[in-house]
């Protein structure tokens, strides 16, 4: 990767329920000397919850043009931040009229197209790359894992960085770090069921059970994750799940930027391995 | 269900044509790939996007507009990366569902789920503090959906009391935080609300 620097777009969970995935992906990039600098007073994405494109357009055009005055490209951690600022991104390139539009709403709208949204895990893979990660792996994480990929990372397609229906950037980067992936492609790709918590919990929690379970019964230490709203469903949700289905699970759920960071050979605590929700330390005695 | 000829709406089709999202409705050639993938599908056998498309190309608006499934898809986008005909589903879906809620706004339509009050409870707290405030959201929500403050606090309470305090203990939520001792239990609010405030009155026309 020639440029060192990068916008970051945390996502508004990244300041309470996906502190975990926050503070580990800080010091990953930290550790790989990629600086991210916050976008100065950046706004929601809109999430799954904005369904105008319109105001997505919007409420993501604010975000793209403060990264653009930096000329940096943006990052996130957050798959669904991600699909919005890359469909703002190609509608507004696309679309002259489009940016007219935006600006008209307010001048901070002004976006030229100058720059491209990224998600994390496409920046690790495909730009930092596997050589130089290489290059900063101190230790082996034995660890059988179930990557779980959810939405907006290999769909839809005009915004996908991965492959719809059998992902692989994750897969790739848990053989790297020395773990193992258990046979989970049928689940890789599957909804958690976030979109759902709060209107039809019933739904939603059938839905993260069957990713947990199947985790678990393809002999999984841990799930790893690439989105905040997947770690809320799967990990801050998963004793809810249990206690609604009268079962139990305990199943760890990890986000990558921790795996890795283990990896890098940054200690847990800099990792935030004891707020996910589900006790991590199963994973800690496999660190070499 | 027996089609009833005369109560057709030729025009439905070109109304969802005309949303944002929507343009692609008459692509669809029935081919059912959309509804074999569906998550949801799996999990409520009767929910079925191929049969919401075919229904609104037919121009049977009102059995759409009042079908409560509308509001259980997860918006996850698998029918729109599998269909051969780029009908853009999760789109169409979302286009269908904003045509429905005009229609409850204007009076003529009852909307069978909480969902368009959450969506909306969610989008205020953006558009007042730039940011997801979920407190905000929760204390708008459960009121509206339960019909009344008493009974919308306890719903609340119950869904989210074992979960509060878990965030709490690991410090993502509340005084044991150490990032400020109030995280998560006030809301983050960005400089330029007044932006925000311009996107939702422009955008949304208010
Ligand atoms: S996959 Fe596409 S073409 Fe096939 S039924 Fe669904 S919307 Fe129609
Ligand atoms: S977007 Fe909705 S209809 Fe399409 S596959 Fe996902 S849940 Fe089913």
């Amino acid at each position: 990767m020639s440029e060192k620097k990068l916008a970051f777009l945390p996502g508004c969970p990244s300041e309470a329920t996906a502190l975990d995935q926050e503070i580990s992906t800080k010091a990953v990039f930290k550790a790989l000397g990629v600086e991210l600098v916050e976008i100065e007073d950046w706004n929601c994405c809109g999430a799954a919850e904005a369904e105008d494109p319109k105001l997505v357009y919007a409420l993501n055009a604010r975000n793209l043009a403060i990264a653009e005055k930096d000329g940096l490209d943006v990052v996130t951690p957050c798959s669904i931040c991600y699909y919005n600022l890359a469909r703002t991104n190609n509608a507004l390139k696309a679309d002259e009229k489009l940016r007219a539009e935006m600006a008209e709403i307010d001048p901070s709208l002004s976006y030229n197209g100058t720059i491209t949204p990224k998600h994390i895990l496409d920046v690790l893979m495909n730009d930092i790359g596997v050589d130089e990660l290489k290059s900063k792996i101190v230790k082996k994480v034995e660890v059988k894992v179930a990557p779980y990929y959810g939405c907006y990372i290999g769909r839809p397609l005009e915004t996908a960085f991965d492959d719809p229906d059998d992902p692989v950037l994750m897969d790739q980067l848990i053989e790297l770090i020395g773990g193992e992936n258990v046979p989970f492609s049928y689940m890789k790709t599957k909804c958690c069921g976030g979109p759902l918590m709060m209107t039809r919990a019933d739904i939603a929690f059938e839905m993260a059970r069957k990713v947990l379970e199947t985790a678990k019964n393809a002999g999984a230490d841990c799930v790893a994750l690439a989105c905040p709203l997947c770690g809320m469903m799967l990990d801050a949700k998963q004793p809810d799940v249990e206690k609604a289905l009268g079962i139990k699970i305990g199943m760890p759920v990890v986000y990558i930027t921790q795996l890795l960071g283990l990896a890098l050979g940054i200690d847990p605590k800099s990792l935030a391995l004891e707020k996910n929700t589900i006790d991590t330390k199963v994973i800690l005695g496999k660190v070499v | 269900m027996p089609i009833k000829t005369w109560e057709l709406d030729p025009n439905f089709k070109n109304e969802i044509l005309n949303e944002p999202g929507g343009e692609h409705l008459t692509a669809c050639y029935q081919c059912s790939t959309c509804t074999l993938g569906c998550p949801i599908t799996e999990i409520v056998p009767s929910y079925n996007p191929r049969k919401i498309i075919q229904m609104s190309l037919l121009g049977m608006r009102n059995e759409v507009l009042s079908n409560p499934d509308l509001w259980i898809c997860a918006i996850c986008q698998t029918c729109t990366a599998r269909c051969p005909q780029d009908v853009v589903v999760g789109d169409v879906l979302a286009a269908i569902r904003r045509i429905a809620e005009k229609e409850e706004e204007a009076g003529n339509l009852k909307i069978e789920s909480p969902r368009p009050l959450f969506e909306k409870a969610f989008l205020h707290t953006v558009e007042k503090y730039g940011r997801l405030y979920d407190i905000g959201l929760a204390l708008e929500y459960y009121p509206k959906r339960e019909g009344g403050k008493v009974s919308g606090i306890k719903a609340m309470m119950n869904d989210y009391k074992d979960f509060g305090m878990r965030m709490a203990f690991k410090g993502k939520m509340g005084p044991l935080g150490g990032h400020g001792l109030l995280k998560g239990v006030l809301p983050s609010k960005i400089k330029k609300t007044d932006v925000m405030k311009k996107i939702f009155e422009k955008v949304e026309g208010k």
